[in-house]
C-alpha cells in the first residue's frame, strides 16, 4: 500500500456524478469519461472521501471479499488515470457500516471503463516565424 | 511579437469583438432568425454561410414568448476595417484551458487552428463575432449547423443546453435519442419522420429542464449516408438532392420529409440509446442511467466549446429525470417507427 494509503480527488477538474449508485467521472481537462461498476463506484466513494485503502481490504462484495491486491490494482488505475492523488496530511475517515452494506449488495466486479474516443487532442501549434502585430494591442511577452 | 496565447487571449477576444462591432455598417447583409426565446441577427457576406443562416434553422412560431436579441458578426478582412485573424502562438492549446481563460474574463470562445478561425461571444451583451481569413474560410461542418457555438453559449447562459441527440415524438410527447455517430440516431429519426412521427432535430436539439424535460428545434438539417439514403427510400421521396457534404452524407431539411409542421416543443418522456441490433424486430429494454449518461453526454460536451462542467451537471440532471432505455433497431423503417410510436403512446415498452 502506498504511503498513508489515504487519497483525495486529484484536482478540481475531476468531477463526478452518481446514477443509481454507479459513478461517472469526467476529467474536465482532457474530456475523458470514466464509468465505474457498482463495486468500483462504492470504492470510488470510499477512497475519494478519505477512507484509507487498507481499510477496504477484506470488505465483502457480491463477487466475494476484496483482497489487498484487488484494492492495490484498483487504486493504481485511479492514480494512473489521474483521478485520485495520494495525500499525506489528511485525517483518515472511517469505513461506514452503510458503505459496507452497499458493497455487499454489489453484483459487478471492481472495474472502471475509460471512454476517451472523444477526448481532446492536445494540439501544439507548429512554431512559425512571427511578424509584427497588426491592428490589435501588442501585449508584453512572457519572458 | 506575441501571437495569441492564453496570456493575451482575453485581450484579443475583446479586440476582435470591438473591431467587429465598430464596422457594423460595413457588412453587406443582415439576416435575422427567430429561435426559441431568441432573435439571432447575423451580419455577414452573401454566400454559403448566409444561405445556411437563411435556410438552416427552424424558425420559432410567432406565438412563442418574447425573445431576447443577440447579434453575430461574421467578419473577415474583405470587410472594410476588419484585420486578418491572428494565429495561435507556439504554446500548448487545450480546449478546456482556452475556454477557462476566456470564462474568467466573462467571455466564451472557440478556435479552429487549421483556418485561423475564431469565434468569440460576450454573453452579457449578447454580441459575438466569427472571424475568418476570407468570406468562405470556415470549417466544412459550419453550414450544417450554422453559428452553433454562439447558440450553445447563449442558451447555456440561460440554463438550457444544445444536446447532441435526435428526437421523435407524437402528440406533443417524445423521446430523446442519444449516442455517438453511427449508433443509428439519424436513421431512426428519418424512419420516424417518414412514418408519421414528429421530430425537433436529428443531430442537435435544444433542451430545457426548467420544468419538465422539453426539447425544442433549432436546426433544420438532416443527414444520411448514401446507404441510409437508399435504404430509407429518400432518393425517390426527395426527387432531387444536393451533393454529398464533407462527411460524405446527403443533407436535406426536416420539413422535406415531415408529415406535419415541425412542433415548437416536445415533452420528453424517455431517453433512449439506439443501437443497430441486426435483428428483424425492434425492441425497447431498460438501460442503466450510467450507460445512458455515457451515451448522451460525451459527444454533446466535446462538440460544444466551453461550459464543460455545467454541461456535465446539466446532462446528469437530464439523465436522472427521464427513464432510460436501450432501443434495439430492427431492419424496417416502418416497424422502427411503430415501435417508438407505441412506446410514446403507452409511456412504457
Amino acid at each position: 500500500m502506498r504511503e498513508s494509503g489515504i487519497y483525495a480527488i486529484a484536482s478540481k477538474d475531476i468531477v463526478f456524478e452518481s446514477f443509481d449508485g454507479e459513478a461517472v467521472v469526467l476529467d474536465l481537462t482532457t474530456g475523458k469519461y470514466f464509468g465505474f461498476s457498482d463495486s468500483g463506484s462504492r470504492l470510488w466513494d470510499a477512497l475519494s472521501s478519505g477512507v484509507p485503502a487498507a481499510e477496504l481490504s477484506g470488505a465483502v462484495t457480491g463477487a466475494g471479499p476484496l483482497s489487498t491486491a484487488d484494492i492495490d490494482g484498483f487504486v493504481s488505475q485511479l492514480l494512473e488515470f489521474g483521478l485520485l492523488a495520494a495525500v499525506s496530511d489528511a485525517a483518515a475517515q472511517p469505513l461506514s457500516g452503510a458503505l459496507l452494506a452497499q458493497l455487499a449488495d454489489t453484483t459487478e466486479p471492481l472495474k472502471v471503463d475509460i471512454h476517451d474516443d472523444l477526448a481532446d487532442l492536445i494540439v501544439v501549434d507548429p512554431i512559425h516565424e512571427v511578424e509584427e502585430p497588426l491592428g490589435w494591442p501588442a501585449l508584453k511577452q512572457a519572458t | 511579437m506575441p501571437r495569441v496565447t492564453l496570456e493575451n487571449l482575453a485581450d484579443y477576444a475583446r479586440y476582435v469583438l470591438a473591431q467587429a462591432e465598430s464596422c457594423s455598417a460595413n457588412y453587406p447583409l443582415t439576416r435575422a432568425v427567430r429561435l426559441p426565446g431568441l432573435t439571432l441577427t447575423a451580419q455577414l457576406n452573401p454566400g454559403g454561410l448566409a444561405d445556411a443562416v437563411a435556410s438552416g434553422f427552424i424558425a420559432a412560431r410567432d406565438d412563442e414568448a418574447p425573445a431576447d436579441a443577440c447579434r453575430i458578426f461574421v467578419a473577415h478582412p474583405g470587410i472594410d476595417g476588419i484585420a486578418a485573424p491572428e494565429s495561435w502562438g507556439n504554446s500548448p492549446f487545450t480546449q478546456h484551458g482556452f475556454a477557462s481563460r476566456l470564462a474568467e474574463a466573462g467571455l466564451r470562445g472557440n478556435h479552429y487552428h487549421d483556418l485561423d478561425f475564431w469565434q468569440f461571444y460576450d454573453p452579457d451583451r449578447r454580441v459575438g463575432v466569427q472571424l475568418m481569413t476570407a468570406e468562405d474560410s470556415f470549417p466544412p461542418w459550419e453550414p450544417g449547423a450554422p453559428l452553433r457555438p454562439f447558440l450553445h453559449w447563449e442558451y447555456a447562459a440561460r440554463g438550457m443546453r444544445l444536446a447532441h441527440a435526435g428526437s421523435l415524438g407524437i402528440g406533443g410527447k417524445g423521446v430523446l435519442l442519444a449516442g455517438s455517430g453511427g449508433a443509428g440516431k439519424s436513421g431512426t429519426v428519418v424512419a420516424g419522420l417518414l412514418n408519421g412521427l414528429d421530430s425537433v432535430g436529428d443531430d442537435y436539439v435544444l433542451i430545457d429542464l426548467a420544468e419538465d424535460v422539453t426539447a425544442h428545434p433549432l436546426f433544420a438539417t438532416l443527414k444520411q449516408d448514401p446507404e441510409g439514403f437508399r435504404r430509407l427510400g429518400l432518393k425517390e421521396r426527395l426527387g432531387s438532392h444536393g451533393p454529398l457534404n464533407w462527411q460524405g452524407k446527403y443533407q436535406f431539411r426536416v420539413d422535406d420529409i415531415a408529415a406535419r409542421p415541425i412542433p415548437g416543443r416536445l415533452d420528453m418522456i424517455a431517453l433512449m440509446v439506439p443501437h443497430i441490433s441486426g435483428g428483424e424486430a425492434s425492441s425497447i429494454t431498460p438501460v442503466s442511467r450510467k450507460d445512458a449518461m455515457i451515451a448522451l453526454a460525451p459527444s454533446g460536451i466535446a462538440q460544444m466549446p466551453g461550459e464543460r462542467e455545467s454541461g456535465f451537471r446539466f446532462f446528469s440532471d437530464l439523465t436522472r429525470r427521464l427513464p432510460c432505455y436501450r432501443l434495439s433497431l430492427g431492419t424496417r423503417p416502418d416497424e422502427i417507427a411503430g415501435t417508438i410510436a407505441d412506446f410514446i403512446t403507452r409511456g412504457a415498452p
